[in-house]
């Protein structure tokens, strides 16, 4: 495609899909640049004197150990959507495969699968992850690839329930009984037909979710049960500096900033990308 | 006679997933990995302390076995005895319980007007700046996670315009006022995540109705806009409005988890926080199940209301 193409597209798509992307983009770059480098070490001590406020040098402020917040917020950037998005694709991966394939199949199995998808639904949200985070034990606690799979179970029984009414209104089009009649099997049904037809609606279900997902994180960091310190993970981040907010609002006000300004992104661009796909979408659906 | 069978199919239903919910609570324990004791005591397990604990948990016993002592324990309101403070569950439960039903009714009070009154001048207003002003205010505060906002409002309140207490602890001794100076903060938090929801919903049902043919022929009639909103438009929004909110008592049952350990307020949801840091297994399960309750009740009555509130299903 040429760049005048790319251009009418950009003119023609809805202003909150453009905000939405010029945000995203933001903060990918600032997610690879910060990872790279930061003014100072994220876990560096004497950075400045602690507690202190804003300034040219520390425009985030001190945190009580010495540290400067920005540099911690730049580096966290890339902690905090690599989590966000490994849960949620994975999450979205699962919840897919289990929605069409119990879509397909039907019968008894479909029935189970709904009820269980309905059971773990009727948990919520963080009450689930603090209940996987329990059961893990104290062995792995803080470990990263435990916050992205409760992400992702958390996720998985939405997103199936999602996939699965969308399967639903698929399977009985023509093209899938002729696909069915031509003796294509199960798996090639599922994934050559329905997987395609659905992928509009789940890649908005993506979006949507991957929209909550820095928000599960940083609360999960925000409770404790997240990542480690000194990983400048925004939730924990928070958490660490409100000890001491009395002293110094601004660590608090900075990383909270930056946190809010990323969902802001998300959602914009779940509002423009489902419009675009004609779908509707209820942002904060949790 | 449809509408009674409707009713009865969707309470089984209730009650079949929170049947399924009791299941999956404690087979999770079960099916991990390494035994429920060693889990527990971790790495510094050694092997008096692990015989201990299991003897106190009795996991000798079959799984299906303790499964059924612990259900019709359930079922009678004995959820066993925590594990750290060794009084009954439900005991420790009860006062904490009613905090968090102190807390969420103030919040519930205080989220009817946040959600209606943006809604109804958004609807009105319909593609005016207000309108705009107000969707892009709600997108933004529907971005901040919950504890932010939290956060954002005790940085306003307490240090900004120091009116309002950091912590909310309240005891049984505490005053009026007290309760009063300690529900603010978290009161409104959790009213304003659950409002901002409901009023992006309400705004385009609402907005729907209006430009129904039914509301047309009254404003044709000559009834004032005031009338015409009130006594047609809202009520037929009552229907998503009650799903809405449905969702929202489940956010809240969850939401107060967070916020409650925001201000230190001394509820359920910090209950939750506590027994997960400590790995107190019965405290968990109970809390888990009965927050999975709460959420299954609310779509309960929720769905149950949609059918009665139905005037074609109503007629038959």
């Amino acid at each position: 495609m040429n760049l005048t193409l790319w251009f009418s597209l950009w003119q023609r798509s809805p202003q909150s899909l453009r905000l939405g992307s010029i945000i995203l983009v933001f903060w990918l770059v600032v997610a690879v640049l910060g990872a790279l480098w930061t003014p100072y070490g994220y876990a560096q001590l004497g950075a400045g004197l602690p507690l202190s406020g804003v300034s040219w040098d520390h425009p985030f402020g001190i945190d009580q150990l010495g540290r400067d917040v920005f540099s911690r917020v730049l580096y966290g950037t890339h902690i905090v959507i690599l989590l966000a998005l490994a849960g949620t694709t994975l999450g979205v991966v699962i919840g897919a495969l289990i929605g069409l394939v119990s879509a397909y199949i039907g019968g008894w199995l479909d029935e189970v699968v709904q009820r269980l998808a309905e059971a773990f639904i009727s948990i919520p949200f963080l009450v689930l992850a603090l209940l996987i985070i329990a059961l893990a034990g104290p062995d792995l606690s803080g470990d990263p690839i435990l916050i992205v799979m409760v992400v992702a179970f958390v996720y998985t029984p939405r997103i199936t329930r999602m996939a699965r009414a969308a399967a639903l209104d698929v399977i009985t089009r023509d093209f899938v009984t002729i696909a069915k009649l031509r003796g294509e099997s199960a798996w090639s049904v599922v994934w050559r037909e329905l997987l395609p037809n659905t992928t509009g609606t789940l890649l908005v279900e993506f979006s949507l979710r991957a929209g909550y997902a820095p928000a599960l994180v940083g609360s999960l960091g925000f409770l404790g049960f997240g990542i480690k310190p000194p990983i400048p993970e925004w939730g924990l981040m928070i958490s660490e500096n409100r000890q001491l907010i009395l002293a110094q609002p601004i660590t608090v006000i900075g990383p909270g900033l930056a946190l809010a300004s990323l969902i802001v992104g998300l959602n914009m661009f779940t509002e423009g990308l489902a419009r675009i796909l004609g779908r509707t979408v209820k942002l904060g659906e949790q | 006679m449809t509408v009674s069978r409707l009713i009865i199919g969707r309470v089984f239903t209730a009650l079949l997933t929170l049947w399924l919910v009791s299941i999956i609570v404690f087979a999770a324990v079960e099916v991990l990995p390494g035994d429920v004791a060693g889990r527990i005591l971790g790495r510094n397990a050694t092997p008096e302390s692990l015989a201990a604990l299991r003897l106190k948990l009795n996991l000798d016993a079959p799984a299906i076995e303790r499964y059924w002592d612990w259900f019709r324990g359930v079922l009678h309101g004995d959820f066993g005895s925590a594990l750290t403070s060794k009084r009954p569950v439900s005991q420790i439960l009860a006062d904490r319980v009613v905090n968090t039903l102190i807390l969420s009714g103030v919040a519930f009070l205080l989220y009817i007007p946040l959600a209606l009154i943006p809604a109804l001048i958004q609807a009105v207003r319909r593609d005016r700046s207000i309108d705009h002003g107000i969707s892009i205010v709600t997108l933004i505060l529907l971005s901040t996670p919950d504890f932010l906002l939290a956060t954002f409002l005790l940085i306003t309140f307490v240090i900004f315009i120091p009116v309002l207490p950091a912590v909310s602890v309240v005891t049984a001794t505490s005053s009026f006022e007290q309760w009063v100076m300690a529900l603010t903060l978290p009161a409104v938090t959790l009213a304003v995540v659950m409002a901002v929801y409901a009023v992006r919903m309400l705004r385009d049902n609402l907005i729907e109705v209006l430009d129904s043919d039914y509301i047309r022929m009254a404003e044709l009639k000559g009834m004032s806009a005031r009338r015409v909103l009130l006594r047609h438009a809202l009520p037929n929004s009552l229907i998503p409005t009650l799903n809405i909110t449905a969702l929202n008592l489940g956010y809240l049952i969850g939401g107060v988890v967070i916020i409650e350990r925001v201000f230190a307020f001394p509820g359920f949801g910090s209950l939750l926080v506590d027994s997960v840091q400590v790995l107190d297994i019965p405290m968990i399960e109970a809390t888990v199940l009965l927050s999975a309750a709460v959420y299954i009740v609310a779509n309960l009555f929720a769905d149950v209301g949609a059918i009665l509130l139905n005037p074609r299903l109503r007629k038959s």
